[in-house]
């Protein structure tokens, strides 16, 4: 290749106006050729343009996992496993409904002591009513006395 | 489809994706785990990747979004980047050890504002037409070559400012 033709390449390198084939051209050039002294400051540019290009991807691509089929079966029977269960509680809470003897006992009893307890609140009140009055003699007292 | 049709679809792809993330992101690991994350969101996608035409283009979109937004963030959260590129991973950087003009090359594209140093990787490293840059970064073929014209020249002061006083 003739010196003109590889340094008026470099000017149109600089300038971004080369194509592929002209910087290929400039490339085998720098690379292979005896470069004389006053080109010699570009070498390294293209030695290390040509070093970059040769570094490699050294890891395996990671992907996840694929499924498998036995963690595939696994799923359906961990969803199994958990319809089961709701329909067994369901069926047990269902049950619990029906109120054994001694529980109807219970719920008697309840409801007795509840109606007790009313009747001793209603009395308490009337109680309190009373006592209102006490305080109207109260001052009806303090008002002839004054 | 299943991870084997989509990994032949993907693969081919995934040294590009990792050096645009690194060229984006600096750091080895950052980028290792930048490609990761644009893989497991197109294999959420899977379904559509049918419908994205060129997935290659998209995935490049993909990966330079999700840098980008991780350099915001970080720079949000006021972190500094830490630069890690010892001889950890990547053997290149030991062998440029011999070449320091290549590392000091290499040091200055870092140093390049994002859009500058995406250009350059896009093109010069990857070596794609202006079109297809121009799709991946949702731009046009003028305003591509202005940024990449602006960028080599960058690259080239600062080199020939270097080699004049370090190296030379």
């Amino acid at each position: 290749m003739e010196l003109a033709k590889i340094e008026q390449l470099l000017d149109a390198y600089f300038e971004g106006e080369t194509n592929l084939k002209d910087e290929k051209i400039l490339r085998d050039y720098f690379l292979n050729e005896n470069v004389p002294t006053h080109l010699l400051q570009y070498k390294p540019i293209f030695v290390g343009i040509e070093a970059a290009h040769k570094e490699r991807f050294q890891q395996e691509i990671n992907l996840p996992k694929p499924e498998t089929a036995a963690f595939t079966n696994l799923k359906y029977i961990a969803v199994a496993i958990l319809v089961l269960s709701f329909l067994v509680g369901g069926v047990y809470f269902s049950q619990s409904n029906e109120l054994t003897p001694e529980e109807k006992e219970a719920l008697a009893a309840f409801e007795e002591s509840k109606k007790a307890m009313l009747l001793l609140s209603q009395n308490l009140n009337k109680g309190a009513e009373r006592l209102t009055l006490v305080n109207q003699f109260g001052n009806a007292k303090d008002k002839v006395f004054e | 489809m299943n991870q084997v049709e989509f990994l032949e679809i993907v693969s081919p792809f995934k040294d590009k994706l990792y050096r645009l993330a690194k060229r984006i992101l600096i750091s080895n690991d950052e980028a290792e785990d930048a490609v990761q994350e644009v893989y497991l969101k197109l294999w959420k996608a899977k379904t559509n990747i049918k419908n994205y035409g060129n997935v290659e283009a998209f995935a490049m979109t993909m990966t330079k979004n999700f840098c980008l937004d991780r350099l915001k963030s970080k720079q949000a959260s006021n972190l500094k980047l830490v630069h890690t590129n010892f001889p950890t991973s990547g053997n290149i950087e030991r062998n440029l050890e011999a070449n320091e003009g290549v590392a000091m090359v290499l040091k200055i594209l870092e140093d390049l504002p994002e859009q500058e140093r995406i250009v350059i990787q896009l093109r010069d490293v990857e070596q794609l037409e202006f079109s297809e840059i121009a799709k991946i970064l949702d731009s046009n073929e003028t305003a591509i070559r202005v940024a990449l014209s602006r960028a080599r020249k960058k690259v080239r002061n600062l080199m020939i400012k270097k080699y004049n006083y370090g190296i030379g």
